[in-house]
């Protein structure tokens, strides 16, 4: 398998604050990564490192490397390692227009499709990857402020899926949602595997043991434990984890 | 101390807060319709509005004040509303927070409450003076600007700040750079409130007198402005000097002029109120 994903010796700042210690990870090409850990304990912004949404931040600063498909994504220009690497937010935020230009506004931008029909067939796929299709084709130009937060969740995927990235990133992508709404969501996550590399950060453990293949466990800004989930699960190596993932802390 | 049930004591704050409201409205309608009532006649003479003024004034119409006082908030409104608009995108979407930035926010807050007569002599010696514009509608329009500018950019970005800053971050975590994001995210999305502040700045602006007495006004022309470098009578000024200046007026004639610059600052409000209406309703958030 071929790393698709590089941290060497990543620290993360807020106010020279250390809230990541010296990170030390590899994600492999079409597997599920968890991430799982108590709050604060840098899961969120080790994620918006990955796609730099950080550097918009002025209190933000971090040291150390990452690489995608061995290029240092600090050095790249932002707009295309987004485009490269997506991310869907703890809660669902659906632009302030229809549904179907949801999906649309960022591949028209980014020149991926031009003519009318190109887009309808794209929105068409990208809503049946999500399973959103039967539930949104007939009113595809209301707003998109007005369905379920289930449904948004799933439309801010497909959004996603649209600009055709090779990673994305989940933070906590059910943490609002009903458990049939998280089913929903789960099921997208493991189809889309065969295409992507994933990031799932959840608060759920049993969410990670159910989708990943690999777990880690954050703590308090370090990465404790990273293993394949069944392992990680069955037999952790360090107390904390087990203590975590048995819920008697965090 | 008497206690009042609480029935009772409802009633009478109740009461109170009424009369509070009704005191401040009551003014404002019987300066409307006393103007109304007593400027109508002349106004809806329509002559009065069309036509120049003749006999030193005692005759003919105000059309020259009308036009001089229409053009001047139009070019103010063409000059000042991109570059506002511009400074309130730097400043709100792309100015690092630092002390210069800060600064320069502060002085804007701070600048748009310094008085107009300040800025009337600031025109004065820039623009009529050193700049040797004269004493012209340019001259004026940069005065009008350079006084709505620091309004036009506080309420532009209170407008941009008013957008979720989510919807920005979504949009640039698809790929979209930060200017397509301004361009399609936020300004269509700050536009609506941006206008209505505008429009409403503007409106006031068309009663001042003091920012325009030294730049651009003439107590009396008896042709229309031929170019951005001639001088024209505005309809407050007007209105001042027919009431102060010149005896044997016609009351209905005062009052007809009052009338008129009513009409243009209620007209503007209006149409804030509707572009508000309309942009409310389409709003998808
Ligand atoms: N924008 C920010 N500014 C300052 N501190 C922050 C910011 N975001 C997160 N933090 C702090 O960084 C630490 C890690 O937060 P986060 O990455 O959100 O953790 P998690 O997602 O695991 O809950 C927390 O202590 C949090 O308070
Ligand atoms: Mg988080």
């Amino acid at each position: 398998m071929v790393n698709k994903i590089k941290v060497k010796n990543l620290s993360c700042y807020y106010n020279k604050q250390c809230v990541l210690n010296s990170l030390n990870i590899n994600i492999l090409q079409h597997e599920i990564l968890s991430i799982i850990g108590p709050a604060n304990s840098g899961k969120t912004t080790f994620l918006r490192t990955l796609n730099r949404m950080n550097d918009l931040n002025v209190n933000y600063s971090r040291k150390g490397e990452i690489y995608l498909d061995n290029n240092n994504i600090f050095f790249m220009n932002m707009e295309s390692l987004r485009k490269r690497i997506g991310m869907l937010f703890e809660m669902p935020i659906p632009l302030p227009m229809s549904i179907y230009d949801n999906i649309v506004y960022a591949p028209k931008l980014l020149n991926i499709v031009s003519n009318k029909s190109d887009q309808d067939a794209m929105v068409e796929k990208v809503l049946k990857n999500v399973s959103l299709w039967n539930e949104v084709k007939d009113r595809l130009n209301s707003s998109a402020m007005k369905i379920s937060g289930g449904q948004q969740q799933r439309l801010c995927i497909a959004r996603i899926l649209a600009i055709n990235p090779e990673v994305i990133l989940f933070d906590e992508p059910c943490s609002g949602l009903d458990p049939i709404s998280t089913a929903k969501v789960e099921e997208s996550m493991i189809r889309l595997k065969q295409k992507y590399t994933i990031v799932l950060v959840t608060n759920n453990v049993k969410q990670a043991s159910r989708v990943s293949d690999k777990t880690a466990f954050f703590l308090m800004g370090k990465l404790i434990e990273i293993n394949e989930t069944g392992k990680l699960f069955i037999s952790p190596q360090k107390k904390q984890t087990g203590d975590y993932i048995t819920g008697r802390f965090g | 101390m008497i206690k009042l049930s609480p029935r009772l004591s409802q009633k009478i704050s109740y009461l109170l807060l009424f009369l509070a409201t009704v005191l401040a409205i009551v003014p404002g309608l019987l300066i409307i319709s006393i103007i109304i009532a007593k400027g109508k006649d002349v106004f809806f003479a329509w002559d009065f509005l069309t036509l120049m003024p003749i006999n030193g004034m005692l005759d003919g119409g105000i059309f020259p004040a009308i036009i001089g006082t229409l053009l001047l908030i139009i070019i103010t409104i063409f000059l000042s509303l991109p570059i506002g608009i511009g400074a309130a995108i730097y400043l709100n979407e792309y100015a690092k927070d630092n002390l210069l930035t800060r600064m320069i926010k502060l002085s804007i807050v701070n600048l748009a409450g310094v008085p107009s007569i300040v800025y009337g002599l600031f025109g004065l010696g820039i623009f009529v003076m050193y700049l040797k514009l004269g004493v012209s509608i340019i001259a004026g329009v940069l005065t009008l600007s350079v006084m709505e500018l620091p309004v036009i950019i506080t309420t532009s970005r209170s407008a941009l700040k008013s957008v979720p800053y989510l919807f920005r971050e979504a949009s640039l975590s698809l790929g979209v750079s930060r200017w397509d994001t301004i361009k399609y995210i936020v300004l269509p999305n700050a536009i609506p409130g941006i206008l209505t502040g505008v429009i409403l700045s503007i409106a006031r602006i068309a009663g001042e007198t003091a920012p325009l007495l030294f730049t651009a006004v003439a107590f009396y022309t008896p042709y229309l402005p031929h170019s951005i470098y001639d001088q024209v009578m505005i309809l407050p000024y007007h209105l001042y000097i027919t009431a102060t200046q010149i005896p044997n007026i016609g009351k209905d004639r005062i009052f007809a002029t009052a009338f008129m610059l009513l009409m243009i600052v209620l007209t503007m409000n209006f149409i804030a109120i509707i572009i508000r209406i309309y942009f409310r309703k389409n709003r998808k958030w």
